[in-house]
């Protein structure tokens, strides 16, 4: 038997008005494969997700569920279970009905849903609330009766939209654990939007970044970190994200700041004019370096962050000991170029180095 | 300040009612005496006329019975799934749908019987039932409507959303989901759908008559050309008052926040 599961979504557009919220998106999500959907909010991650449900239809393009074609199947007819951003438990049902209300309307039998029932709450945790309304239940219990709805139907398909974001931070440090760990024994595919990066890196097994309802990029978190494929997805990945300065590219030689850096190879592109990427983790703080002027540093606990002005160009450092300086002061700094990303400042694309 | 106004208010309201208490338990020579006596003996009397004598009010109390119950059972069958329409679907009659159930209540009844007269008259329902709760339909709906819009509009539409992904029907959602929610809403309509039927009179008269006399319009018996019987009238609007008064008293709070949600949201207008 071939896994269930698998999601494909062929060049969907979707329009409110004259404006574009998806233009032209292209998904493939195997199946179960918790897939996080990352974007800054208004990038049409949701809207995405919806049209999954089913909930909205897309203007143009093709929406696929195990290679049959659903884009204008009813949302009932889907095998798709979501987690609404607000929970959407219904406020006049205990939870022990709540939970119930989708084997309810499949007509399963009474003393199947009893069963089924206590079983989806014991796998969240939630067996001793049964007979408590929403409005009686903390944040993350309401957030469990939610998952607990969600998979008592066994989907094909489990929907999340940004779940963790009404938790406490504490909170949905936990939670985010017992999601994933929940997602790998249920063994179904999980679609999950998200604008908080951490929250993709740690459990998604791959992500697409959406922007401005377009898709940066695909791939595994690690891919998306250490090889982002846009400018702005380089702008957007990390806390804080990459420092991108313009630069001056002649063969082998990089020019930053009128300072001239040798790299090993010549990078394959003929642009000239580039941008360099660089994680405030890979900048040092170098007697030789160019002179910078600390504006600002910020004290993170493990370390501090500085914030430098080169030229005009604000540049973020990471250090572990402030080493004497403070504020006003010049500071130089120099980069670790093979350790760099270049973008094609016209493109935006990614130069792939060797 | 604020107490010794709203004692005036009372006072000013209340009046009438203990006017029509103490008339109700006098004969009616002696509501007639000048001055009033403040003291005298309470007889029942004219309860007994009111109900059981030559024009008893019981049969047209069951004629109110009947147009008030029907005309809110219909109203509520029908504004609550126009509501949900109203609520949820992009009609391009939305708008004016707060409109024109503001024009119903503007407009001067007088200046409605008569196109209606004429109109029942053509189809031959004048001083039918059905005739009568028509009518009353035409303005109790939209009112409806427009007061179970607000209600349901205060419904999160991912509720609904999370319910079909359920599986669950439009109509199973209807029934399940927001209907239980807006409970509230339900038993205000019912209330103040229930009472403008009940006391309706102008249609009543102009519509009604003889095979639909409603209790408003039998009360109208004891007043004649000759002589008001002012005792029995005051008794029989008593009695006609008691299902006013028991519903307004268990209600209260809802008829309150019945008053108060249209106001503070603008209802359909939105
Ligand atoms: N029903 C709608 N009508 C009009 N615009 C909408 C609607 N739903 C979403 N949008 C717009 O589409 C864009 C993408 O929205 P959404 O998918 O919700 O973003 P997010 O990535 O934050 O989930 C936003 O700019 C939003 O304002
Ligand atoms: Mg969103």
């Amino acid at each position: 038997m071939t896994a269930k599961g698998r999601v494909n979504l062929k060049n969907i557009c979707k329009r409110f008005g004259s404006f574009v919220a998806l233009d032209h998106i292209d998904l493939e999500i195997e199946p179960v494969e918790f897939f996080a959907l990352l974007g800054p909010s208004g990038s049409g991650k949701t809207t995405t997700l919806r049209m999954i449900a089913g909930l909205d239809s897309p203007d143009e393009g093709v929406i696929e569920v195990d290679g049959v074609d659903v884009t204008h199947a009813p949302p009932g007819e889907r095998d798709i279970a979501m987690v609404f951003q607000n929970y959407a438990l219904y406020p006049h049902m205990t939870v022990r009905d709540n939970i119930a209300f989708p084997l309810k309307m499949d007509r399963v039998a009474a003393a199947d849903i009893k069963r089924l029932v206590l079983q989806a709450a014991e796998t969240v945790d939630i067996d001793h609330l049964l007979d408590r309304r929403p409005g009686q239940l903390s944040g993350g219990q309401q957030q469990r009766c939610a998952l607990a709805r969600a998979i008592i139907r066994q989907p094909k398909l489990f929907l999340l939209d940004e779940p963790l974001s009404n938790l406490d931070a504490q909170l949905r440090l936990q939670t985010r654990v017992e999601l994933k760990k929940l997602q790998r024994s249920l063994n179904v595919t999980a679609i999950y939007v998200t604008h908080d990066q951490e929250e993709a890196m740690t459990l998604a097994d791959r992500m697409a970044v959406f922007l401005d309802g377009a898709i940066m990029q695909i791939g595994t978190p690690e891919e998306v970190f250490n090889r982002p494929r846009t400018i702005q997805v380089a702008a957007f990945i990390g806390s804080p994200p990459m420092n991108l300065l313009p630069a001056n590219l002649q063969g082998t030689t990089l020019t930053i700041e009128g300072r001239d850096f040798e790299l090993s190879a010549a990078p394959p592109t003929q642009a000239e004019s580039v941008i360099m990427g660089t994680r405030p983790s890979h900048v040092r703080i170098d007697p030789n370096g160019i002179p910078a002027q600390l504006y600002l540093s910020e004290n993170l606990g493990e370390s501090y962050l500085l914030n430098l002005y080169l030229g005009e160009h604000l540049v973020k450092v990471r250090v572990a000991e402030m080493l004497g300086v403070t504020d006003g002061d010049t500071v130089p700094i120099s980069f670790d170029v093979n350790a760099i990303h270049l973008f094609d400042a016209n493109t935006g694309l990614r130069i792939e180095r060797g | 300040m604020l107490v010794s106004a709203a004692s005036l208010l009372l006072l000013v309201w209340v009046f009438p009612l203990l006017w029509a208490i103490l008339v109700s338990l006098k004969s009616e020579n002696e509501v007639l005496a000048y001055p009033p006596n403040l003291i005298f003996e309470p007889i029942a009397q004219n309860y007994k006329d009111a109900l059981f004598g030559d024009f008893s009010i019981v049969p047209s109390l069951v004629t109110s019975t009947i147009v008030a119950v029907s005309t809110t059972f219909l109203t509520i069958v029908l504004a609550v799934p126009a509501a949900y329409a109203f609520a949820r679907l992009r009609l391009p009659a939305k708008k004016t749908l707060g409109f024109y159930t503001l024009a119903t209540q503007m407009v001067p009844p007088v200046g409605l019987v008569i196109p209606y007269f004429l109109i029942l008259n053509r189809v031959n329902w004048l001083d039918t039932y059905q005739g009568m709760i028509i009518v009353y339909l035409t303005f109790s709906l939209p009112f409806a409507i427009w007061l179970m819009v607000s209600y349901m509009e205060d419904i999160p539409l991912e509720m609904e959303e999370a319910a079909l992904l359920d599986k669950a029907s439009r109509l199973q959602t209807l029934w399940h989901i927001i209907i239980p929610q807006v409970r509230g809403g339900i038993a205000v309509t019912v209330i103040f759908v229930f009472l403008n039927a009940w006391n309706e009179f102008l249609f009543a008269v102009q519509l009604g008559g003889n095979t639909v006399r409603p209790v408003t319009v039998a009360m109208y018996n004891f007043v004649s050309v000759e002589q008001t019987l002012w005792a029995k009238l005051a008794a029989a609007a008593l009695i006609a008052m008691l299902p006013v008064v028991i519903i307004g008293i268990a209600a209260q709070k809802q008829i309150v926040k019945g008053l108060t949600v249209g106001a503070v949201k603008g209802g359909g207008r939105r």
